[in-house]
């Protein structure tokens, strides 16, 4: 499975971004090669408007299967996450990335 | 550090002055942000010396070279905002209404027109007349607010408070319920809604709650102007209790806020008011909450 966050970093110990959206990184981890991908997301944050349905796109070119953040997606990226089937989940705003793939798998992390 | 963020969805519900109210009594523990940046007035109340300025640009605009364009009208007809005028035979982009789509850009047979990022203003850090670090932003005539715009002062009163250590970033949100407002809620840690007992007062209030709850964002709400409608008051009562909001207080009407208005003054800086004691209790309230 492949597991997406949304940082500000690319280790395992980076804050998450509570943005989605806006998010300055979206890291991938990949369960079963354990390979981590970082894409930085600064094209995406720079739209004056409609950074979430962008960021949505970017999601599903990566083929995240699950995604992890803070808040979570607003009205018109929430209706375009839906549609790529990727499952998201919020709460970790305030974690280190590695927190919240405990959280996740522990399943202490909210569906949003 | 943790981020509040005051919203009313309806304009005129007295915001700003409940923003800059208790920015006033988080003195230093507070680092300011006004993001209501289409109509931003709290430097009115704060009275800020400006320390740092910057230029912002968000979007683009299509800027086209007369010394290669052969004036052929594509781009006229293409555009779908009515962005290029005609003067004497000259195509101009008319900067106000071009919104930077690039379709005329797209099909110039000669590559006369190229599409400039656009600059809509100016962000700053101030330093209020209390002291404490403001971020803010003036907006070009004619420029909107945006998500990005909002994003980046918000980003940078969240670098401020980390930096000198100020618990409680305070954030004055966008209006509506669009892209500026999603962008004030994201990363919240409690939100403050300002309603008032009026029909518009209570829709608006809903629709911009229904964004807060799918964000998962701990909510109160302060009902401003109470005593001029009992029972709209009483209604918009019962829809907080219905969506589990916490109705941090009714403020009654009171001409001491626009007499400290007129002062270039918030309603806790004038004495022997009610107001204030209430909005003193209303911190206090919201700070144990997010502890």
């Amino acid at each position: 499975m492949k597991i997406a966050f949304t940082t500000k970093g690319a280790e395992w110990t980076s804050k998450m971004d509570a943005r989605f959206g806006r998010t300055e990184y979206f890291v991938v981890y990949d369960e079963e090669t354990s390979e981590l991908k970082t894409v930085d997301n600064k094209d995406v944050a720079n739209e004056a408007h409609g950074a979430g349905p962008k960021a949505v796109q970017i999601l599903s070119e990566l083929k995240a299967d699950v995604l992890i953040t803070g808040n979570g997606p607003g009205e018109k990226a929430g209706m375009a996450m839906q549609h790529t089937g990727i499952e998201c989940y919020v709460g970790a705003g305030d974690m280190t990335m590695k927190e919240a793939y405990d959280a996740f798998k522990t399943g202490s992390l909210q569906k949003f | 550090m943790k981020e509040i963020v005051v919203i009313s969805g309806k304009g005129g519900t007295g915001k700003t002055s409940i923003t800059a109210s208790l920015a006033v009594l988080g003195g230093r523990d507070v680092v300011v942000a006004d993001c209501d940046v289409d109509a931003a007035d709290m430097h009115i109340l704060l009275q800020p010396e400006i320390a740092k300025s910057e230029d912002f640009f968000s979007g683009e605009l299509a800027v086209i070279d007369q010394d290669i364009c052969t004036q052929c009208g594509k781009c006229f007809d293409v555009c779908r905002f009515d962005a290029i005028d005609v003067n004497d035979g000259i195509h101009i982009v008319n900067e106000l209404s071009c919104e930077g789509c690039g379709y005329c850009a797209r099909v110039c047979p000669v590559d006369a027109i190229t599409n400039i990022p656009l600059n809509v203003g100016k962000w700053h850090i101030s330093n209020t007349r209390l002291n404490q670090p403001f971020v803010h932003a003036k907006l070009g005539i004619g420029a909107d607010n945006s998500g990005k715009l909002v994003a980046h002062v918000k980003n940078i009163a969240k670098e401020i408070a980390e930096e000198y250590e100020r618990p409680y970033v305070l954030v004055d949100g966008s209006p509506g319920v669009g892209c500026p407002v999603v962008s004030s809620l994201s990363g919240a840690h409690f939100v403050v809604l300002v309603t008032e007992p009026t029909v518009s007062g209570l829709h608006d209030l809903k629709r911009v709650y229904e964004l807060v709850n799918k964000f998962h964002i701990k909510a109160g709400c302060i009902i401003n102007k109470s005593d001029l409608n009992l029972e709209k008051t009483n209604e918009i009562i019962e829809f907080l209790k219905q969506e589990n909001i916490i109705h941090l207080a009714n403020l009654p009407y009171n001409e001491s806020f626009t007499k400290a208005m007129t002062d270039c003054k918030t309603i806790v800086e004038v004495d022997d008011n009610i107001i204030k004691e209430t909005l003193e209790d209303i911190w206090k309230e919201i700070k144990q909450i997010i502890k």
